[in-house]
């Protein structure tokens, strides 16, 4: 029997040092005392890196919401509303970290290189089972676009609407604005923005929708052609633009505090303002 | 039929019941002990209850499954249509790289240059280019659904791997079969037909049956121009609940899918290696 039993105690010994390298990995990382830090300041221990306030976003970003993809310039909708909201929370505009990341990485579990990211989340009740968000800090229109010519064009209910063939990007609500609000059945569904306007040049999709804000945008810049031919209603499950922030992160009261002096203080409107601007003389197409 | 070739096997040494069950018992214990300390130590991560309701939360695979479901259909179909249009065209590419002759230089050149390129560039990048670039010229009379332009992008790289594996079959067929049909009095065409093609298709079809397998799992790459399949369905699904336990439903649906294709090109590898054996014997 000696034989058999000495693989066994080896395979006993491996399965052993390695419980204890692996436990001995999981203590130490709660173990390092915090620095003195008081909660719901700057200095708030729980922060990732406690003294800064570190925002994650997405790479690219785009005008309106933030302007030249560089968020340190304060310039654009959502890292104005940053820096607005590490003012009002006590932070110097030089303690705000900026790091980029992608759709999948802010929204897998686990715990983040940073404290919350922005990057035009929209909230509602099934992701929020996944991840917490803020308050809302925005609530935009959604716009029909679509080159000239469209069969949308000249659409005045959502059941001519629902004649076109909609294309959308996955990881927007966009997708399920169309199957909800106007009942589409067989969208597109593209990995990005620039996929959705790509078809749509190569005339596999006649119109897609999207916030306000990024439509402008759009149609100015990015794709010249398109037109936005149309705004309709906000969908009553897509409660608007919040912060995203790691299921059960201790801070979401603190930074919600933050943004409600803000929304009080009627900084959020300024900021809407001056970067969001809507175009009044677009129609509503409501039924 | 075998057991008659064959002579019958040394009878084995008589195990006792110690020697026979104790190797049994113990593998069965350290199967048990490692696997079961790995599942221990996921399960035991202080961030598993939560990883557990966002991947493989059984409530939301069930929602998840008709959509997984019906894009999977679509990714079977394309690949159903793709498989007998590779087989054909890459059969017919074959062709062309194997006519001997001097009028036949353009179509061997045409073949070297295609696989060159096929065979160069990612899937991707031609399901892409074909997928949006080809319906954006507007040439009239052509299909421009996204769907119809990857199904071609996956045909025409894949043909370029099926071609080579073709000519290897070919390759393989001794030269004296050609000699053996010339002095038949077959000409050119018939010899491929009668003589070369026949004998190479057995030598390949298991390397094409995993070719198939593999062309199982990449059809979803059509997903990125639009197509909704298992994969984008899945996605569909994950970008709207933040879940991501759809996209294990489509693992699953693959694994259901590919697992039996991976025994019957096991079977026929066996099944042509006992063949081969028996033709030498």
């Amino acid at each position: 029997m000696r034989r058999f039993i000495s693989p066994v105690l080896l395979m006993v010994f491996i399965l052993v040092g390695f419980q204890a390298f692996a436990g001995g990995g999981q203590q130490s990382a709660p173990a390092t005392p915090a620095a003195q830090g008081v909660e719901n300041t700057p200095t708030d221990p729980r922060l990732f890196q406690p003294g800064k306030l570190t925002v994650a976003t997405g790479d690219p970003v785009y005008p309106p919401w933030m302007l030249n993809d560089d968020p340190a310039s304060g310039e654009g909708f959502e890292n104005a509303l940053v820096y607005a909201l590490a003012e009002e929370l006590g932070f110097a505009k030089a303690d705000v970290v900026w790091v980029r990341t992608g759709f999948d990485e802010a929204i897998t579990p686990g715990s983040k290189p940073y404290d919350f990211n922005i990057q035009q989340f929209s909230v509602t009740a099934e992701r929020a089972q996944a991840v917490d968000f803020s308050q809302v800090y925005y609530q935009s229109d959604k716009a029909v676009i679509a080159l000239p010519g469209s069969v949308v064009s000249d659409a005045e209910t959502f059941a001519e609407l629902r004649q076109a063939r909609w294309g959308a990007a996955i990881s927007t609500t966009d997708l399920v604005y169309l199957e909800n609000v106007l009942g589409v059945n067989d969208v597109a569904v593209y990995d990005d923005q620039a996929g959705v306007f790509q078809a749509m040049l190569a005339g596999q999709i006649d119109a897609t929708v999207a916030a306000l804000p990024t439509a402008l945008f759009v149609t100015a810049v990015q794709v010249p052609e398109a037109r936005i031919t149309a705004l309709l209603p906000p969908d009553k499950d897509d409660e608007g633009h919040g912060l995203l922030f790691t299921k059960g992160n201790p801070l979401v009261p603190w930074i919600n505090q933050g943004l409600t002096a803000l929304a009080n203080k009627g900084v959020t409107q300024d900021l809407v303002d001056t970067y969001l601007v809507g175009d009044m003389s677009i129609r509503t197409i409501n039924r | 039929m075998i057991s008659e070739r064959t002579a019958a096997p040394p009878r084995k040494k008589v195990l006792s019941p110690r020697e026979r069950f104790v190797p049994l018992a113990l593998s069965g214990v350290s199967v048990v002990i490692f696997f079961g300390f790995f599942g221990w130590l996921v399960t035991s991560a202080e961030a598993w209850p939560r990883i557990q309701s966002q991947f493989f939360s059984l409530e939301a695979m069930g929602a998840a499954f008709p959509k997984v479901a019906q894009g999977f259909l679509i990714n079977m179909g394309v690949w159903a249509v793709s498989l007998v249009a590779i087989a054909l065209w890459a059969l017919i590419l074959a062709v062309f790289r194997s006519l001997r002759g001097p009028w036949f230089a353009p179509l061997r050149v045409f073949t070297v240059v295609y696989i060159d390129i096929f065979r160069g560039l990612p899937a991707l990048l031609l399901v892409l280019l074909f997928g949006f670039g080809i319906p954006a010229l507007r040439i009239p009379g052509l299909p421009t659904t996204s769907l119809f332009w990857g199904g071609v992008a996956m045909v025409l790289s894949y043909s370029a791997y099926a071609t080579e594996v073709y000519r290897s079959g070919m390759d393989a067929v001794h030269d004296g079969q050609w000699a053996a049909a010339k002095a038949l009095g077959l000409n050119q065409a018939q010899t491929l037909g009668f003589a070369i093609i026949p004998q190479a298709l057995r030598n390949v079809l298991p390397a094409l049956l995993n070719l198939a397998v593999a062309l199982q799992k990449d059809v979803a790459l059509l997903s990125v121009i639009g197509v909704r399949d298992a994969v984008r369905e899945a996605q569909i699904y994950t970008s709207r609940t933040f879940n991501y336990s759809s996209l294990v439903v489509a693992a699953f649906l693959f694994l259901i899918a590919t697992i039996p294709m991976a025994r019957l090109t096991d079977y026929v590898a066996k099944k042509d290696r006992e063949r081969r054996l028996q033709r030498t014997a």
